[in-house]
């Protein structure tokens, strides 16, 4: 039998954090439920209290603030896909959103709560890492701002203090001529990302890639942005050739972070494959692979 | 500040009717509505999100109660399959999936007509694709889907229509 645990409902943040500052240690936060529950009902989260932010409005809203596009934590995903404003100033983000698990999930699981669960495929974190985000966090005793890929420690384990909540997240807008995000998984739909990219870029008058930002998920302990192959792509003109040499690169990149394990046979070459289908759109516009 | 409690006291409108509960913390939405409130249309199949059996509608979202503390019903709109209809008649949408025989084992079905109800609550013209999409949470293992879309796709045309 499951031990007794407890449940707090605060009003408004301020109470939240007042709460965990308290019962820092033992206490979990619940948004959507939609990773606690699974991790509760297995038994991977053992916990005396259960607090629900679900309802605090500081974590809400969607906003464009100057040069800063504000993401509250408690965003659901449904609520990303349907932002105007992400679609178009984080059209890599909004697509996540678009194959992020399935609907039921989609209409109560946060970007939050995606980013603190620290999972190496959190589907909104390679969009979040090409926008520059930041993490804003908040305890009792104030508020510190880190970037996203400094969040996650490792698999499933992060920097979050026990006594600290996500409120919202900083990206760097930007409106590119071509944004995207793409993953395999095992089926189609719920699926669990194996491998994961997001990209946005711009290409000059000339036809040279004059800006790319490419982020890696579900390769490495954390997602991270891949500097070395936006390097090899930036002032040269998109080709195949150029994107499977890309491809080479991140590949090699990976296996740097990761070393050859079991999985590597299929994803050296899986990931080469995924980055030229995402970029491929780049050499002849409209058409894909 | 508010303290924690083990045991929470929630009403909210079920199928139409206020209801008070009182829940444990770590208590799933699927147990408050089939264990306490006794409504056993909704079913439980994976207990993890996967399969979509547990599908009800809560403020016009569909969501897994599984993947849903009791305790957050609170204050919710909340529909499960025995709110389909108030009458011994059946809605547009449930004759469409005898008219189909989109039903088989019947498992998953109260799952997918909360789906597909959220779907029409939402976009009362669906496409063929967005009913693909919609329904892509719920797993079926008998019929292959096909006739389950095929129902679906009926049963928005029948309501486009005026009819049911």
């Amino acid at each position: 039998m499951r031990p007794e645990i407890g449940y707090v409902r605060p009003d408004t943040l301020d109470e939240a954090l007042d709460f965990l500052q308290g019962h820092a240690g033992e206490t979990a936060v619940v948004a959507g439920g939609t990773d606690v529950m699974v991790d509760l009902r297995s038994g991977t989260l053992k916990t005396r209290c259960l607090l629900d932010v679900s309802r605090l409005s500081e974590l809400k809203g969607i906003a464009l603030t100057g040069d800063e596009l504000r993401v509250g934590a408690g965003v659901t995903v449904s609520e990303i896909y349907a932002s105007q404003t992400l679609a178009r100033f984080a059209p890599a983000l909004r697509r996540s959103a678009f194959t992020f698990a399935s609907k039921q999930i989609r209409n109560v699981a946060t970007i939050g709560g995606n980013v603190a669960h620290c999972s190496p495929c959190g589907d909104t974190v390679p969009p979040l890492i090409i926008h520059e985000a930041k993490v804003a966090l908040r305890s009792s005793k104030g508020e510190r701002i880190i970037p996203v890929d400094e969040l996650p420690t490792g698999p499933y384990v992060g920097s979050i203090g026990s006594d600290e909540i996500i409120t919202h997240f900083l990206l760097k807008p930007r409106e590119s001529m071509f944004a995207d995000f793409q993953k395999i998984g095992r089926r189609r739909e719920l699926a669990i990302a194996r491998i994961s990219i997001a990209v946005m870029a711009e290409k000059d008058a000339a036809g040279k890639i004059a800006f790319i930002r490419l982020a890696l998920g579900s390769s490495t302990p954390t997602p991270r942005r891949m500097t070395a192959v936006e390097g090899l792509l930036l002032g040269k003109r998109p080709s195949a050739a150029l994107f499977w040499e890309a491809g080479r690169v991140l590949a090699s990149k990976m296996i740097e972070i990761t070393g050859r394990r079991p999985s590597t046979v299929y994803k050296e070459n899986a990931v080469q494959g995924l980055l030229v289908r995402l970029l491929y759109p780049m050499v002849e516009n409209g058409k894909t692979l | 500040m508010k303290e924690f409690q083990t045991h929470i006291p929630i009403r909210f409108t079920l199928n139409g009717s206020q209801v008070a509960v009182e829940v444990e913390a770590g208590e799933t939405a699927l147990d408050t509505i089939r264990e306490r409130l006794r409504l056993k249309g909704t079913k439980q199949g994976c207990g993890i999100g996967e399969c979509g059996a547990c599908t009800i509608v809560v403020d016009g979202m569909a969501v897994n109660a599984c993947l849903m503390l009791g305790a957050q019903l609170d204050g919710k709109e909340v529909r499960t399959v025995e709110g389909l209809t108030a009458t011994v008649d059946l809605t547009a949408l449930q004759q469409a999936f005898l008219d189909h025989h989109a039903v088989q084992c019947g498992f998953c079905t109260p799952g997918i007509l909360m789906s597909a109800q959220a779907l029409f609550d939402e976009n009362p013209k669906p496409t063929h694709a967005d009913i693909v999409k919609a329904i892509s949470g719920n797993l079926c293992r008998c019929t292959g889907y096909g006739h389950i879309v095929a129902a679906i796709e009926d049963a928005a045309n029948r309501l486009a229509g005026g009819v049911g």
